[in-house]
């Protein structure tokens, strides 16, 4: 399946994701991120790292680590 | 979906340490009740309180600011009022300054702006550059840091605050002891405890950290769950310091070892009991021959850095 991610400060990424039941940590982790540093939004909800993604899921990641 | 240990609603966050996932009603109880407790365990603040907080327009004393306006409703004796110290740091502060002072009109927060430019005669990035004519070694986060301390406390005094509060979390604050340990700054740590600044010199404000116990990604889903998460920008000078990889490392190891940030925290709080600090000043108790502020020396760390940048003579 595919899911489109979008880091807030950087650009958006179309993500392979293989096999199903994956996590919102799985799609951070396959990104080389820490699920410490990101808040996941799907819309308007905040996931948490355990909820599964979808198929065709826009995803987007707001940083938590702010530099300054 | 995960579902809230409380209600069983859809949660937004799962907390590392316990395993409990909390709806965001119950993840912002939780939150509350938190920082709450730090300000009642450490007696942050009385109930006749100035309040200063110390504000850059980032998220976290964004959260603080908007965290304590809410809880001074219901403290008679409470007056919040906000400082932003700009630094001058092109294509930066700009962004966060605009941040802050929006949330301060819609919230309407008295405040104070005080600039490196207008205080000490350079901003942040003509400093890094006089740093380099002169050959100094290249320390940004250095000088942000000292003159940022330098006039936070002497603004908040003219304002008249009785203590200042400062948006420093967890993450933050075992950064810096992590830091401080690995280059043998050990005298610095007595300043990171939660509470500092209290009887060492009549003109140290008291600092105060009411999010020491909160993790930063607690303090960042506040501001989302808030609306008040600003607009996204990085220091340039950020990922150049010590700071950004032990940031990384600390959250490398917590995302293998659930807990391991609030051990660390814990480690923190008893050396500072063994060495006896938490109440001591990051100033110490004599006061800069050329200033008068505050200092550890007999001429304080901003004095001492203006000397090498030719804005003052011994
Ligand atoms: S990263 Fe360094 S220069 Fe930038 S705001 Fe933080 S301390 Fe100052
Ligand atoms: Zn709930
Ligand atoms: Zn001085």
């Amino acid at each position: 399946m595919r899911v489109t991610v979008r880091v807030v400060g950087g650009e958006a990424k179309d993500v392979e994701i293989v096999g199903a039941g994956r996590k919102v940590k799985d799609v951070i982790r396959d990104l080389g991120l820490l699920t410490e540093e990101y808040i996941v939004m799907r819309g308007s909800r905040v996931l948490t790292d355990e909820d599964e993604v979808y198929d065709g899921d826009e995803l987007v990641l707001v940083p938590v680590v702010s530099g300054g | 979906m995960v579902n809230c240990v409380v209600c069983g609603r859809r949660a937004v966050y799962i907390e590392r340490s316990s395993g409990y996932a909390y709806c965001e009603r119950h993840f912002l109880k939780l939150f509350s009740r938190r920082v709450k407790r730090t300000i009642r365990k450490y007696g942050l603040f009385r109930e006749r309180e100035d309040i200063v907080v110390a504000v850059s327009g980032g998220k976290d004393s964004l959260a603080l600011l908007h965290f304590l306006l809410k809880l001074s409703k219901k403290v008679r004796g409470w007056r919040v009022r906000a400082l932003l110290i700009d630094e001058g740091i092109s294509g930066y502060r700009e962004v966060t300054k605009k941040d802050f002072i929006k949330f301060a009109e819609e919230w309407g927060v008295e405040y104070r702006i005080a600039s490196f430019k207008e205080e000490v005669g350079l901003s942040l990035d003509e400093m890094v550059e006089e740093g380099r004519r002169r050959g100094l070694p290249y320390l940004p986060c250095t000088y942000c840091g000292v003159f940022r301390r330098y006039l936070l406390n002497k603004v908040a005094r003219e304002m008249g605050a009785t203590v200042l509060a400062t948006a420093h979390n967890l993450d933050d604050v075992i950064q810096t002891y992590v830091m401080n340990v690995i280059v043998n700054n050990l005298d610095k740590l007595s300043r990171l405890g939660p509470k500092t600044g209290v009887v060492k010199h009549p003109k140290f404000v008291p600092k105060v950290k009411p999010f020491y116990e909160v993790l930063e990604k607690e303090v960042a889903l506040y501001a989302v769950l808030n609306n008040i998460y600003p607009s996204f920008t990085e220091c340039p000078y950020a990922r150049l310091g010590v700071r950004w990889t032990i940031r990384e490392m600390i959250n490398k190891l917590e995302e293998k070892h659930s807990g391991i940030k609030h051990l660390t925290l814990r480690s923190l709080l008893r050396i500072i009991s063994l060495i006896g600090g938490s109440q001591e000043g990051e100033g110490g108790p004599a006061t800069c021959r050329l200033c008068g502020e505050p200092s550890a020396h007999e001429v304080c760390r901003a004095c001492q850095l203006k000397m090498g940048l030719g804005l003052i003579r011994p």
